[in-house]
């Protein structure tokens, strides 16, 4: 991914993967408490995060994390990338 | 297979409920990035069995028992394992239960126990830098306690239980600034690893892979310190999946999915350059870099050859061409005589394959296919999909890794028949040219000479009627794997027989090729199973196998033989065997018992006892 790509849509995919639930549910509804969002599913986004956008994240950071939008601010800010864009 | 189209076609074959194909599993047994496999796994963990037919894969339960978190090694074992031919099931130990669970045998019925060790097991919570006898101590101490623990759990016929050695912690070896301490603590943990690698070497049922110097190979890290801060994780997902594969290589010894066949290309492959443009004296097969690669990989051929695997040589090129060269070059070191089979000609290699594997009376899934070019691997790849396919494209620096790193050929012991299967194998290609000269098989038959061996098991042929148990599939009369640890208890039993079959004829001596367990009851004797190697197909040996058991069945005061025939798919061949034999009983079409394992055939012993075919001598040896 270029550093200029919005991670959005991938942070998306990704928690779509890890958490089971459809792209629809988590617009619909960010906070990822909602989910079954713990250390196992959370270390589990982390892996594919940093695995797919080759970054490495701040677990604290991670934990701080409230929404999904939240996530893709954090993997922006590791990209340099350009965040604004929401999910879709 | 790329990547998007691996985790494709699993998702497809779990949504559709069919096993995932040849193909995919040969990418899982051969592919290193711990994210795909993760997510692999993740959707494996849901594969069904087959509702009806056969099932492809072998059914394996698997115990995982960690001292830290067990994180995503579950689901990279679920992937890795379907790479080696087998349906896991795979149960996970409570967290902080570690050495309780292997305290409380019997808590786990697994075929398979993985124990994922970190250094929180061995090292004391607290530990002094000036104190390296205390440090000493206690790795003594934990190593005898993990021993005494997992001897405890020993069953003969139980699990085989996988251990790993361990990497030293950075911060024990950081900690220490005396650099001769340092030194020393190093010695030490070397010492606790050797102490690990020696469990395999005390107990059978014990298989101990280095990770350490897995590791040491692998891209990934070992560790990640958030991981292991916050969740008890001391390994990355990368070192899990190393570990999941050196898993995968002991599954595959055990459930005897290794393969056994290694076919080879030449040209750019065992040589540099096209014989037939450059010539013999041409090819790059010795010296510096290139050649040296290539001789090499010869070496690294020559050596699987010692240990079993059986060598084809499949190369489009004019047959007298490559003779010359692999006979008169001064550097080649497989000379012709190295390969069991010689495939060259300018057919298409999965044809010849194909011929290769009938003659030798091997499945096409115990070949190994190496060539350097992509329409020769794309071509066998798509017409026989189980073979598995090995590049030898690129930087020749990298062939014999490339032929190596999967484990393709592991066993868990080499036995007798292993060492000698290459010359087997190219005495049953002669046999094959000798039957041109004769005008009906039972000529043929009688002109072999065959020779038919039979004796109680033995300690130096159980572990080679274990490996028959676990590798035959096509004469297996009732699909029974007795695994070592059971075969030598059986044999040790008196209400057991256990035997082996060899077999010799004009062309050589094929070693054990057969094996019967039985039930020995006073008046009945059951056949619990009865396997025999393809190898020997055809020749009436599973007749005398019968005459000799009958024989011993009858000198022992039983009245009668009881076998039952169990259709997996894959025994056809079997089928008739047991009223071919002489055995009375109702059958079904397809050959399989009524009465479902009760002892579906009967051979009465009232004084006609059946003898072995006229072409066939058996000499016997008392069982009981």
């Amino acid at each position: 991914m270029s550093d200029a790509e919005p991670p959005g849509p991938a942070v998306l995919d990704i928690l779509v993967e890890v958490l089971g639930e459809s792209a629809d549910d988590l617009r619909g509804n960010p906070v990822l408490a909602t989910y079954d969002w713990n250390s196992i599913t959370s270390l589990l986004a982390l892996a594919q995060l940093e695995s797919r956008f080759d970054v490495t994240l701040d677990l604290r950071a991670l934990h701080a994390a409230r929404t999904v939008d939240d996530l893709v601010g954090l993997v922006a800010d590791a990209t340099g990338s350009n965040a604004t864009t929401a999910p879709h | 297979m790329p990547h998007t189209d691996l985790l494709a076609e699993v998702r497809a074959a779990v949504a559709d409920g069919r096993t995932p194909g040849p193909l995919t599993r040969a990418a899982l047994a051969t592919t290193d990035d711990p994210m795909l496999m993760r997510r692999a796994g993740r959707v494996l963990a849901g594969l069904a069995p087959p509702a009806d037919g056969p099932d492809d894969l072998r059914p394996l339960r698997v115990a995982v028992l960690a001292t830290c978190t067990v994180g995503p090694l579950e689901h990279l074992l679920h992937a890795t394992l379907l790479g080696a031919g087998a349906r896991p099931t795979v149960e996970l130990g409570e967290y902080g239960a570690f050495e309780l669970t292997l305290a409380t045998p019997g808590r786990t019925a697994a075929d398979l126990v993985v124990c994922l060790l970190d250094e929180s097991y061995f090292l004391p919570a607290r530990w002094s830098a000036v104190d390296v006898d205390a440090i000493d101590a206690h790795l003594e101490r934990r190593l005898a306690d993990l021993s005494g623990l997992v001897a405890a759990n020993l069953d003969p016929a139980g699990a085989t239980f996988v251990l790993h050695t361990v990497p030293m912690p950075a911060d024990l070896r950081d900690s220490l600034v005396s650099l001769r301490a340092r030194a020393a603590v190093s010695r030490l943990w070397h010492r606790l690893n050797a102490g690990l690698l020696a469990l395999a070497e005390e107990h059978p049922q014990v298989v101990v892979v280095d990770l350490v110097s897995a590791l040491a190979d692998s891209p990934h890290p070992a560790r990640d310190e958030r991981l292991h801060r916050y969740a008890d994780l001391p390994y990355t997902d990368g070192a899990l999946l190393v570990l999941a594969h050196q898993v995968r290589r002991v599954a595959q010894a055990r459930l005897g999915t290794s393969r056994k066949v290694l076919a080879l290309d030449l040209d750019n492959t065992l040589w540099g350059g096209v014989v037939g443009e450059v010539g013999a004296a041409g090819v790059q097969v010795a010296g510096l870099y290139p050649g040296n690669c290539y001789q090499e990989l010869q070496r690294a051929a020559g050596r699987l050859r010692d240990q079993g695997v059986v060598l084809v040589l499949a190369s489009k090129n004019d047959p007298d061409v490559v003779t010359a060269a692999l006979t008169d070059h001064p550097d080649v070191l497989l000379r012709p005589d190295a390969f069991s089979v010689v495939a060259v000609g300018w057919g298409a290699k999965a044809a010849n394959l194909r011929d290769a594997a009938r003659s030798l009376g091997l499945a096409e899934q115990a070949f190994v296919f190496m060539d350097d070019s992509e329409f020769e691997r794309g071509a066998v790849a798509a017409e026989l999909p189980e073979v598995a396919v090995v590049s030898a494209a690129g930087d020749p620096a990298h062939l014999v890794r490339s032929l190596l790193r999967t484990g393709w050929f592991d066993v868990t012991d080499l036995t007798d028949t292993d060492l000698r299967r290459p010359a087997l194998y190219r005495s049953r290609t002669r046999r094959g040219d000798f039957a041109g000269g004769f005008g009906s098989s039972r000529d043929y038959l009688m002109a072999l000479d065959i020779e038919v061996s039979a004796e109680p098991v033995t300690a130096f042929t159980v572990a080679r009627v274990a490996q028959l148990a676990a590798r035959t599939n096509q004469f297996n009369l009732t699909g029974r794997r007795f695994d070592e640890a059971t075969t030598a208890a059986m044999s040790a039993d008196p209400g057991h027989l256990v035997a082996s079959f060899s077999v010799s004829d004009r062309f050589g001596d094929e070693g054990i090729v057969g094996a019967v367990w039985v039930e020995c009851g006073e008046r009945v004797w059951r056949v619990l199973n009865a396997v025999l190697s393809c190898r020997v197909l055809g020749r009436g040996v599973e007749l005398a196998m019968v005459g000799w058991l009958a024989g011993q069945a009858s000198a022992a005061g039983a009245t009668a033989v009881e076998a039952t025939f169990v259709p997996s798919g894959r025994n056809g061949v079997a089928a008739g065997f047991l009223g071919d034999a002489g055995f009375a009983g109702p059958t079904n079409d397809d050959g399989a018992d009524d009465n479902n394992g009760g002892g579906g055939h009967s051979l009465a012993l009232d004084g006609t006892r059946p003898g072995p075919p006229s072409w066939i001598r058996l000499l016997e040896r008392s069982g009981v």
